[in-house]
């Protein structure tokens, strides 16, 4: 499928010249289709096309995200991110102090390039070490919190959580990991899910991606040590699952965990969770 | 017991909470208008926003920082303040 690239407008600070560049290379080199955000942000119709039509990769410069916010104020969905900063970070390389790139501003942004496009050319999903057990039942009996008008489910059995609202459902064997339904109500509509890849190992309170609103970036802490051995492509093409079914359907990723005894011990059972949600609700 | 805990830890024993680099925070309030937790409050004066309580901070959240442009917040190492929770743990359930 072809792209639509949409990044800040760079004119604020160097990591914003760079997602501007990343846009320019990508319009020459991988014929993606630039996408103009103060043009859109004026006529959505003069892009209508072009986004039915196209993959959307949002590059934005810094945390303030102007291209991600824009686009999804507009109710658009972005299929692919990048945030400079972040990339800048786990690299090595110091942007120069000015708007106009240097040698390791521009390098950067061709580097950021050749892995966009090298991402869109492979195959839409990494297979998988081992086969995903896939779908299991969703839980049956539930605990509820209730603050004001909102009410919290925590499943009665089976999953255990850690304090930053990530839940663990080990049954067989099979770990399944996903976010708690107070979390879900927290950040509101899920937008976007940038998963790790399968076959990455983690710690435990290690980051398993982070998930996206309107309202924040939430990074996925995982609940016990192990293998990501699959990602959950529904959640990804749809993330709204995750607010609609998170203890079931919207789960994120299946572990092969490595450490369950001793992880076990540093994580809460539904009923201390129930006490820890409480606490964060009122408290907020 | 105290009332707050993080891993069966007094949430006072931890030192996990954002700090916030007056050399590049441009007083947007992104952070502060964002944490549920009332860490940040905003002052009179020059330093128009602090750290006020700094033991609300959920220990290993970040998000705030994901919300800040100038990347004026930090945070310590995550996998020093797990060990050392791992050890106030042993050592308390030594007593
Ligand atoms: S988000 Fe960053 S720049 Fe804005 S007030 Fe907070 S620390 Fe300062
Ligand atoms: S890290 Fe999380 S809890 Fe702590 S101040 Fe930031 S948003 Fe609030």
């Amino acid at each position: 499928m072809n792209s639509a690239i949409l990044s800040c407008t760079g004119l604020d600070k160097p990591e914003g010249s760079v997602a501007r560049e990343v846009a320019i290379r990508m319009a020459s080199s991988a014929d993606s289709e630039i996408i103009c955000p103060v043009l859109l942000n004026r006529s959505l119709a003069r892009y209508k096309k072009s986004l039915a039509e196209n993959t959307l990769i949002a590059v934005d410069g810094c945390s303030t995200r102007c291209a991600s916010k824009l686009a999804e104020g507009l109710g658009i969905k972005i299929d692919r991110k990048v945030l400079i900063s972040d990339v800048l970070k786990s690299s090595a390389v110091t942007l120069e102090p000015s708007l106009n790139l240097g040698p390791n501003g521009l390098g950067l942004a061709q580097a950021v390039v050749d892995d966009l496009v090298q991402s869109l050319n492979a195959p839409s999903e990494p297979i998988p070490s081992a086969a995903p057990s896939g779908a299991f039942p969703p839980p049956t009996e539930h605990l509820m919190v209730t603050h004001d008008k909102f009410e919290f489910r925590i499943p009665a059995t089976d999953y255990m959580f850690n304090e930053n609202d990530v839940w663990v459902r080990v049954v067989d064997g099979v770990a399944h990991v996903g976010i708690s339904d107070y979390m879900q109500q927290s950040l509101t509509d899920i937008n976007y899910f940038d998963a790790t890849k399968t076959d990455t190992d983690v710690d435990q309170f290690g980051e398993l991606g982070s998930l996206e609103s309107a309202k924040a970036v939430f990074e996925i802490i995982a609940p016990a040590s192990g293998t990501v051995v699959a990602v959950n492509a529904e959640t990804v093409a749809n993330p709204g699952l995750i607010n609609e079914d998170p203890y079931g359907r919207g789960w994120l990723v299946e572990m092969k965990l490595s450490n369950w005894p001793e992880d076990r011990a540093l994580l809460l059972k539904p009923e201390a969770y129930a006490k820890t949600v409480k606490h964060k609700a009122e408290e907020a | 017991m105290s009332e707050a805990t993080f891993m069966g830890v007094p949430r006072d024993k931890i030192s996990w909470h954002p700090t916030i680099d007056y050399e590049k925070c441009n007083f947007c309030m992104e952070c502060a208008t964002f944490c549920p937790h009332r860490v940040f409050e905003q002052r009179e004066g020059d330093r128009r926003l602090v750290v006020a309580n700094p033991n609300n901070c959920v220990v290993l959240c970040r998000a705030c920082s994901k919300t800040c442009g100038p990347d004026a917040l930090t945070f310590p190492d995550k996998q020093s303040t797990i060990a050392e929770i791992k050890q106030i743990r042993e050592q308390e359930s030594v007593q």
